[in-house]
């Protein structure tokens, strides 16, 4: 391929030059020329609605410094020149990269672009249907932040060859329900789990730069602040209400919580390749992530879950492996597909009900809720 | 809305798509103030909306909104809540790759 003479938009280093670039050009020019060098893939996130008055009714007066710190932070927007490309941003070999990490990496990218996208649809329309100014501007300043993340994924992946599709918008969507106090737990979690993630690799590729396959880690410090500041911002609406999370709520936290950890063990479980070549080892990443997001939950939540109980990392082993046997059934057909479908279903299900029964630990929740991000 | 009966009904909505590289965004607004409940299904009418790499795309179309019936309305309200893990990153995905 001659690149000698031509200017890509991945390599840019502001907007104006990535919309100048030469590869823009031919995007527009000719179409079914680019459709041809560039595989599809669709993007398919969810739609939600939830109980717009309740969230509405959410009053923010016993947090109120906190929250206008926060928001006004968060409105100076530190990150805006953040995300673009400079020399930092190395050139990458995807030709010659192995093909198994190849498609664990963009597997990767997909789904981190994929969630963005989701939770920027999901905020833009509390956005809209919401009338309590706190609110809507605390989820138009997520949604922006969230827009932009997926526009920098999605550029890493044109860079790769690999076109975002956005055809879901015509086709038929079913609009799911979520309560509003599981918005807020679900999204809290994700936004801070999301964080002690993004961190560990950070601080793992600092140490061991030799493992960094992918300039797009060097953004995931700031990257992850972000996910941390909209973290407080659902800390603080959780302060807002202490039955929120008191009495049988406590429950639900603990399902949370154990659904999001368990589901990122295996998930990463899955993408073996990827962590070989960070020099990763998956067992220990999960611990470390899940140690930070113990400990910045700590700042709401009145329990945290015992992960150096001995039935935890075992019962996430089979846990894993009852998902790697049901993905295998799915491959099969007839009766040995129907078999074990059930069999991987009944030990998934047995193994989560194994975690979630694993005595929690309590402890105080401090009365100052802020936090920076410390590691 | 019927207990067991679904209906449905056309609303003007404007989509606008964000191809950028500082925004990647899509969101369909109803101009005449449909609100959509749990469990409806809402497509957007005519062809697929392509923003070329670079730009925001602005359309008028027309949605059709399939309301849920209220057996329906019930179970999303009630099962809903546990496709919450979409939002985690390493949530599991379904790309398809052609």
């Amino acid at each position: 391929m001659n690149v000698q003479n031509t200017t890509h938009s991945a390599d840019a280093t502001t907007v104006e030059d990535a919309l100048a670039a030469d590869n823009q050009n031919a995007v527009i020019d000719s179409e079914s020329a680019t459709k041809v060098a560039m595989s599809n893939t669709l993007l398919t996130p969810r739609f939600y609605t939830t109980d717009f008055d309740e969230m509405d009714a959410i009053d923010v007066t016993p947090v109120r410094r906190d929250w206008d710190e926060l928001i006004a932070a968060m409105k100076a927007d530190p990150n805006r020149g953040h995300f673009k490309k400079n020399e930092d941003w190395d050139h990458i070999d995807w030709d010659g990269m192995d093909p198994a990490l190849k498609r664990e990496f963009i597997d990767f990218l997909i789904s981190s672009c994929t969630a963005e996208f989701s939770g920027c649809v999901l905020y833009k329309e509390m956005k809209r249907r919401g009338s309590n100014s706190d609110i809507t501007t605390l989820f138009q300043l997520m949604a922006r932040d969230e827009a932009r993340h997926a526009g920098f994924i999605n550029d890493a992946l044109r860079e790769a060859g690999i076109a975002v599709n956005l055809g879901f918008l015509t086709q038929k969507k079913k609009y799911t329900y979520f309560r509003p106090k599981f918005i807020y737990y679900a999204t809290y979690l994700s936004e801070k789990i999301g964080y002690a993630r993004y961190i560990t690799i950070f601080r793992h590729l600092e140490a061991h730069p030799e493992h960094r396959f992918h300039p797009i880690f060097k953004w995931f410090r700031e990257w992850c602040n972000d996910e941390f500041s909209h973290g407080e911002a659902f800390a603080l609406l959780m302060k807002t209400d202490p039955k929120l999370t008191s009495g049988r709520n406590v429950w639900w936290i603990k399902f949370f919580l154990t659904a999001v950890y368990g589901t990122m063990y295996v998930r990463d479980h899955q993408r073996p390749e990827f962590h070989k070549a960070l020099g990763v080892d998956p067992d220990w990443y999960a611990h470390s992530v899940f140690e930070k997001t113990s400990e910045i939950s700590k700042q709401v939540f009145p329990i945290t879950l015992d992960i150096d109980h001995p039935r935890w990392l075992p019962t996430l082993k089979r846990l894993q492996k009852a998902n790697a046997d049901l993905a295998e059934a799915e491959k099969k057909t007839g009766l040995a597909r129907l078999a074990g479908k059930i069999s991987g279903s009944a030990r998934a299900a047995l193994a989560f009900a194994s975690l979630y029964t694993i005595p929690a630990k309590r402890h105080d929740v401090p009365v100052q809720t802020r936090l920076e991000p410390a590691y | 809305m019927g207990l067991f009966t679904r209906t449905r009904e056309e609303a003007p909505c404007t989509v606008e798509v964000s191809h950028r590289f500082e925004e990647l965004s899509a969101h369909v607004r109803f101009d005449n103030g449909a609100v959509v409940w749990p469990g409806d299904e809402v497509q957007v009418l005519g062809q697929e909306i392509m923003a070329p790499y670079g730009e925001v795309v602005r359309e008028e179309r027309t949605a059709i909104i399939t309301r849920a019936s209220g057996l329906e309305r019930l179970w999303t309200r009630m099962t809903g809540d546990f496709e919450f893990m979409e939002l985690c990153e390493f949530s599991f995905s379904e790309e398809v790759l052609s």
